[in-house]
């Protein structure tokens, strides 16, 4: 009401155009665009509360977990590994900075801000790679700080209850620990490719968890002959192939660098074709 | 760097619809060009082309002598006013404005210029999710001029605008085309157009209907007349006639149509006749356009269907009735 009386009361146009910028165009270039969807992103409510619940939810799950295993449990089975244990509360950053990864793109289609977008930046390539940059490095320094955060709040209070606990500077955990951090943007990214081809933030989200939680929910039911040739070739086993597979083993495990070309095919045709549609498609 | 927009032989099907059908005209700089269709016609449809949203299927859209989407400096050469709704409910004004400056390498500056001058200073920190369709245009408006440009294609400008907020608009336009810039603006209702374009260009189904100046379709519309008032009005009507002007005998006044005013005057002046009123009535542009799209169809070259020139003058012109 308020904002609607006030803009009546400033109906009149002020005189001219000035300060006008001259006669010469400065060309706009990747830089701006880069810029322009930070600006996007850093301005919005909403992204603040996707990463910032990512990040406080994986910690208090980590927190919570430990401390019930720690007031609960008498005796510690041999193959408890204080490492893996810490990173438990690692699934909400991946749902939420997937959920974020989703939304940069699928937001542009839900009220046609998308057409705002291209006619400011026509070069499409620019907006899809400024996206892609921005989710890529968000995500890698918000999950390397969560991935360390769980770890050292996770080890503090195993040792709090006097339980076994590791260090940054085992080797083990330090590939781990920064190891799910840096592959961090992977789903974020797949939901960001989804988000463009879906066009709908509810489809894109779907489709990235499902990508994400499909394979984990039905994947132990398979065979073992489906989890050795089947299961190893998803990309969520290829990322774990890098990640967990030197301290947690399993048949549909690759060694590290197999995962790491299985998860990256993987990435490129998602992301490629998502890249494909977005400069031919009439936006 | 010609600042005009150019279609040559434009066609956009989707699927098996055809919106656009070989559609070529140019868009001038220095006055405002209405474009005119109604809804359906493929007005929208043509202004995504021009800004590289949509691809046409056939034909080029030159926009300042290239592709739009080749453009070094896009916001500084064009700004458009698509969907005036386009905008992240989230976002306050002067955000929205941030990152579209940012994108464009545009001056901070200028998000305060432009606030400024569309009157939504006051209303800079508030999101845009609060906002009626009146201030979305204006925010819409702001955005398109943040680059100074000089094409600015508007779709639609006045749809939720109060009677003031189109007086505002109206005279807006008209002083960015006296600045030289190249104006463009859509509706689907001629009365619309009458006091704000120098010139309309009418689509029906895709096609082009007319490509006119209104001074000139006023001019050669049968229904603009001259008045005569003269006491030796009988003279002065067989003086007329024997010049070649058709003259109907009114109660009072002669009404003349095929002669200007100003030679009326001057033969009635070398023959001493007494005046005492000549004024020229120039026909509404709805009457004007009604009137071309009945008679002669070989106005424009390529003249599509008359079923199809029919129902889109009666569109434009009919109910008044906006949707």
């Amino acid at each position: 009401m308020t904002t609607e009386a006030m803009s009546l009361t400033a109906a009149t146009p002020a005189a001219g155009l000035s300060p006008s910028l001259g006669s010469v165009a400065r060309p706009a270039r990747f830089v701006n665009t880069l810029a322009a969807e930070w600006t996007k992103l850093a301005t919005l409510r909403a992204t603040y509360l996707t990463l910032g619940l990512g990040v406080v939810l994986s910690i208090a799950t980590t927190a919570l977990v430990c401390l019930a295993l720690g007031s609960t449990q008498k005796t510690w089975a041999a193959d408890f590994n204080p490492i893996t244990t810490s990173m438990v509360g690692n699934i909400w950053a991946l749902i939420l900075f997937s959920v974020f990864g989703a939304m940069v793109m699928s937001r542009e289609y839900s009220g046609g801000l998308i057409r705002l977008t291209l006619t400011a930046t026509p070069r499409r390539g620019r907006v899809f790679g400024a996206k892609l940059i921005l989710v890529t490095g968000i995500i890698l320094g918000f999950g390397l700080l969560t991935t360390v955060a769980m770890f050292l709040v996770g080890q503090a209070v195993l040792g709090a209850y006097g339980r076994p606990v590791a260090g940054l500077g085992d080797a083990n955990a330090r590939w781990m620990v920064l190891g799910l951090g840096a592959v961090m943007p992977f789903f974020p990214l797949v939901g960001l490719a989804l988000g463009g081809l879906l066009r709908s933030t509810a489809g894109a989200i779907t489709a990235v968890l499902g990508f994400l939680w499909l394979p984990v929910i039905f994947g132990a039911a398979l065979p073992l002959w489906a989890r050795q040739h089947v299961m190893n070739l998803l990309p969520g086993n290829g990322l774990d192939s890098i990640t967990i597979n030197h301290v947690e083993h399993s048949p549909s495990f690759s060694t590290p660098l197999v995962g790491a070309v299985i998860a990256g095919a993987w990435l490129a045709v998602i992301v490629g074709a998502a890249y494909l549609t977005f400069l031919r498609r009439d936006a | 760097m010609n600042d005009t927009i150019e279609l040559h032989d434009v066609t956009k099907r989707y699927g098996d619809t055809l919106a656009v059908d070989h559609l070529s005209f140019t868009v001038r700089p220095g006055i405002v060009t209405g474009f005119l269709g109604p809804n359906g016609a493929g007005k929208t449809t043509t202004m995504r082309m021009m800004l590289g949203l949509d691809a046409p299927s056939d034909g080029a859209v030159m926009v300042n002598g290239q592709t739009y989407r080749k453009s070094p400096a896009p916001m500084q050469e064009v700004g458009a006013l698509l969907d005036a709704k386009a905008a992240h409910g989230g976002h306050t004004a002067h955000q929205h404005l941030r990152w579209l400056a940012a994108a464009g390498g545009i001056p901070q500056h200028r998000i305060a210029a432009v606030l400024d001058l569309v009157g939504l200073s006051e209303v800079a920190g508030k999101r845009v999710g609060g906002f009626s369709l009146g201030m979305y245009q204006r925010l819409g408006i702001a955005a398109a001029l943040l680059g100074d440009p000089r094409i600015l294609p508007f779709d639609e400008p006045v749809n939720g605008l109060d009677p003031e907020g189109i007086r505002w608009i109206r005279s807006l336009l008209q002083r960015l085309a006296a600045e030289g810039r190249t104006i463009f603006l859509s509706s689907h209702l001629m009365s619309e157009m009458e006091e704000t374009a120098d010139h309309i260009i009418v689509i029906g189904r895709g096609r082009l209907i007319a490509d006119a100046s209104i001074a000139e379709l006023t001019r050669r519309s049968a229904s603009s007349h001259v008045r005569v008032v003269s006491p030796q009005a009988t003279a002065l009507a067989a003086l007329l006639e024997r010049a070649g002007a058709k003259v109907t005998n009114g109660d009072s006044a002669l009404t003349i149509t095929g002669m200007e005013a100003k030679q009326i005057g001057s033969l009635a002046a070398e023959h001493r006749i007494e005046l005492q009123e000549l004024s020229t009535q120039r026909a509404s542009l709805e009457v004007a356009f009604m009137e071309l799209t009945k008679g002669s169809l070989d106005y424009q070259a390529g003249v599509p269907n008359s079923g199809t020139i029919r129902e889109t003058a009666h569109a434009l012109v009919g109910t008044g009735n906006r949707s």
